[in-house]
């Protein structure tokens, strides 16, 4: 076990993922056809061996517990140590909002009474398979007291305008977190997430909390640069980053890639998540599919292009779903249509109908929704 | 069920030789099955549904790839804190010396303790060979209003293969009268299925009294049950309904996977109220990419596809590069088929590379059994 605990942070995006995450909070979408995006997070954790685990949860708790149960999909039911879930806590005259700072302020003493002298914070809407292994020696190594995770991003169509950046100095060394204005074909896109000293986290949250400055952790630690020793890691493989439902699609459809399904599935790491005992995914006669990722326990009959179906689905003769993402337990009946959409757990279409998105704004049937004749 | 009046004896210590190099690391009841199962799925399944608590498994033969599969049972809801549950039984040492398992009845006799511990009323003996799916409360409901000692589950079979299994001849009330051996006039074309249910103070006496006889072959079929019917032992079969498959060959190994496209098939994977449960592995959802051609197959997860599929069966993470083509075949985990390559009508091992170009089986009546080693032609 690593002398390191794990953090998931809570990020406030639900409001820009429409009815997608009216009940569920934005790290418990549907991803890559039978995960959570909180899987990826949590999966690269274990992967390197860090069992003390903490997750900041968002309000709406339900979905979240009932995935994760007692972390046995991740091996985090030990029984010393594992995950541990923090729901939003406010005292008296806090703010409502769920902050960063808050909430570490009011779960301080899990810290203080942890033996582990490190702490790794992230985010959930990054998806990084950074080799923490590596990561945390060097952090170790340099005594610093602060390491940023960073990725020198390419971006010639300013896909990545406002996102989080890291200024180096001319040797390398930290010199801010600022945000990315497109102005250059590339930048050192800061992934949100690091290492911290425990101690240093700590010493940071309650002098903060005494002050009444700030509310993210990425402030925090901007705002301290001065007192802070931070250096910095470059990771170099494919980062998606999924914040609103544009972004949650164009990661998908990136899936479809073989190299990258290959990176981000099998590479230094498997996703882990919890089982559902569906059977394998049956194919019938007059199907047809092509560039799709198709989950278990799904009866296609009908044909598929360039989409993500997810477990039970059911695509029946004559249908035809292209671009678009399907998720758990929905029925496209016969000879429906439906193109540059998602749809959202358990949605129907009944016979003949069509629906259809644009090829940038897909058209999005909130759960258990019905498309149906008059 | 009520919780301790009925154990259930799994039998998974067989080989299965006939099934080749399909056994050859492995026992038959570990044989994968149905693009992610194995054979033993079935009965554990069954047994988790039909709500039975204690579950013993007798392994001999091989039992490693078992043992790691089946774990504590917490896939089937075993792993349980009261004390009940499922145990690996595996024969022992004793200070009376030590014994392998000489026969299904020996296996019981061996862990008489084992059953004596729960103190049930019933014991349900199984096989770790089949698949079917079956509710044992409907085989116990018979059995208690019957009144019954022994309650067998048959299944009828074609009368021209009546002949190749142990047939039970009944009356009017399906009490059996005789018991018929591999007849080669049937009587009757109610198969015996390895399913049996006792009263356990019966069989108990029973097991006793044949394991201090020299000459049997302590097993149940040839000796136990045929002894009770000649002691006037109330004995009654039940009917069963539904798909059932022993696959004790390469070649019933091939039908039975391929069964499960047919659109007639009844054996309904895809039934959410009698799911069968199986250890899985931590595999994306499968991707189709698009120079692929499917149709008429099943796949699990992991699995990329680039090339073209037809009706054939693909277990977890099997790759099939662009060009190459796959008919009429089951492949098993972790193989990757090559650019290029033709298959047809085989059966591949879990982990066979088949290079690019290369043609293996072909469109005839043969099963071609393909590993790194070799092929053999069934």
């Amino acid at each position: 076990m690593k002398n390191c605990i794990g953090v998931i942070l809570n990020e406030n995006l639900d409001k820009n993922f429409g009815s997608l995450c009216n009940q569920r909070p934005s790290y418990m979408l549907p991803y890559a056809g039978r995960y959570r995006i909180l899987d990826f997070a949590l999966s690269n954790i274990v992967s390197y061996d860090i069992r003390n685990v903490v997750l900041y949860t968002s309000e709406k708790m339900r979905s979240a517990m009932d995935h994760i149960g007692s972390g046995r999909p991740w091996g985090l039911n030990r029984r010393f140590s594992g995950l541990r879930l923090f729901s939003p806590y406010y005292r008296d005259g806090q703010a409502t909002r769920s902050e960063q700072i808050t909430q570490l302020f009011n779960t301080i003493k899990f810290f203080e009474d942890a033996k582990e002298e490190y702490v790794f914070l992230m985010q959930p809407s990054v998806i990084a398979k950074v080799n923490l292994d590596d990561a945390f020696e060097e952090f170790v190594a340099s005594d610093a007291d602060v390491s940023l995770v960073y990725k020198k991003q390419e971006d010639p169509h300013g896909r990545y305008v406002h996102f989080d950046k890291l200024h180096l100095n001319p040797d390398g060394s930290f010199k801010e977190i600022g945000l990315n204005l497109g102005i250059d074909k590339e930048f050192n896109h800061f992934l949100g997430m690091g290492f911290i000293k425990k101690d240093v986290l700590i010493t940071m949250v309650k002098k903060l909390k005494e002050k009444k400055q700030v509310s993210s952790l990425k402030e925090a630690i901007s705002q301290n640069k001065e007192h802070f020793n931070i250096v910095t890691y470059e990771f170099k493989d494919t980062v998606q980053v999924i914040k609103d439902t544009e972004s949650y699609f164009k990661a998908s459809m990136e899936l479809l890639d073989e190299d990258l399904y290959r990176e981000i599935f099998f590479d230094d790491g498997i996703i882990l998540t919890k089982s559902k005992d569906e059977p394998p995914t049956i194919y019938k006669e007059d199907s047809m599919v092509c560039n799709s990722l198709v989950a278990n326990g799904c009866v296609i009959e009908g044909t598929v292009e360039n989409s993500i179906i997810f477990r039970g689905v059911r695509v029946e003769k004559g249908a035809i779903v292209k671009n678009s993402i399907i998720m758990q337990k929905s029925v496209i009946g016969k000879d429906a249509i439906v193109m540059n959409s998602i749809f959202d757990k358990s949605c129907k279409i009944d016979e003949g109908l069509r629906v259809s998105g644009s090829s940038n704004i897909p058209y999005v049937l909130a759960k258990n929704g019905h498309v149906k004749k008059e | 069920m009520k919780e301790k009046s009925i154990v259930a004896m799994l039998l998974a210590g067989g080989q299965g030789s006939r099934l080749k190099t399909l056994t050859e690391d492995l026992a038959k009841p570990a044989v994968p099955f149905g693009g992610k199962y194995r054979i033993i799925d079935f009965a554990l399944s069954n047994a988790a549904n039909s709500n039975i608590s204690n579950i013993g498994i007798l392994t001999q033969y091989k039992p490693l790839v078992l043992n790691t599969h089946i774990g504590i049972g917490s896939v089937w809801d075993y792993g349980r804190e009261d004390g009940s549950g499922l145990r690996l039984l595996s024969p022992f040492t004793s200070q009376d010396g030590g014994n392998w398992y000489t026969g299904t009845a020996n296996a019981i006799f061996e862990n008489i303790d084992y059953i004596d511990d729960i103190n049930p009323e019933y014991v349900l003996v199984l096989s770790g060979d089949h698949i079917y799916k079956m509710n044992y409360n409907e085989l116990l409901d018979e059995h208690i209003k019957k009144g019954s000692d022994v309650t067998l589950a048959v299944m009828e079979v074609p009368w021209d293969e009546a002949s190749r299994f142990g047939i039970v001849n009944v009356d009017d009330d399906n009490k059996i009268v005789e018991f018929d051996e591999k007849p080669e006039n049937p009587k009757n074309n109610m198969a015996s299925m390895g399913i049996y249910i006792f009263e356990w103070d019966l069989l108990r006496k029973y097991l006793l009294s044949d394991n201090k006889r020299p000459d049997t072959s302590h097993d149940f079929g040839q000796d136990i049950l045929p002894s009770m019917l000649e002691d006037g032992q109330k004995m009654y079969a039940w009917p069963y309904k539904g798909y059932w498959k022993d696959v004790g060959t390469v070649k019933s190994f091939w039908e039975a996977n391929m069964d499960i496209l047919d659109e007639n098939s009844t054996l309904n994977l895809y039934d959410r109220e009698w799911r069968i449960y199986t250890k899985s592995r931590n595999m994306p959802a499968h991707l189709i990419t698009k120079t692929a051609k499917v149709t008429t197959s099943l796949i699990n997860e992991g699995c990329i596809v680039n090339g073209t599929l037809n009706n054939s069966i693909l277990f977890t993470n099997v790759m099939i590069e662009e060009g190459a083509i796959v008919n009429n075949s089951v492949i098993l985990a972790d193989t990757v088929i090559k650019k290029n390559a033709v298959v047809n009508n085989a059966v591949i091992l879990e982990g066979t590379i088949i290079e690019e170009n290369a043609v293996v089986g072909a469109e005839d009546d043969h099963i071609y059994l393909v590993s790194n080693e070799g092929v053999q032609k069934e």
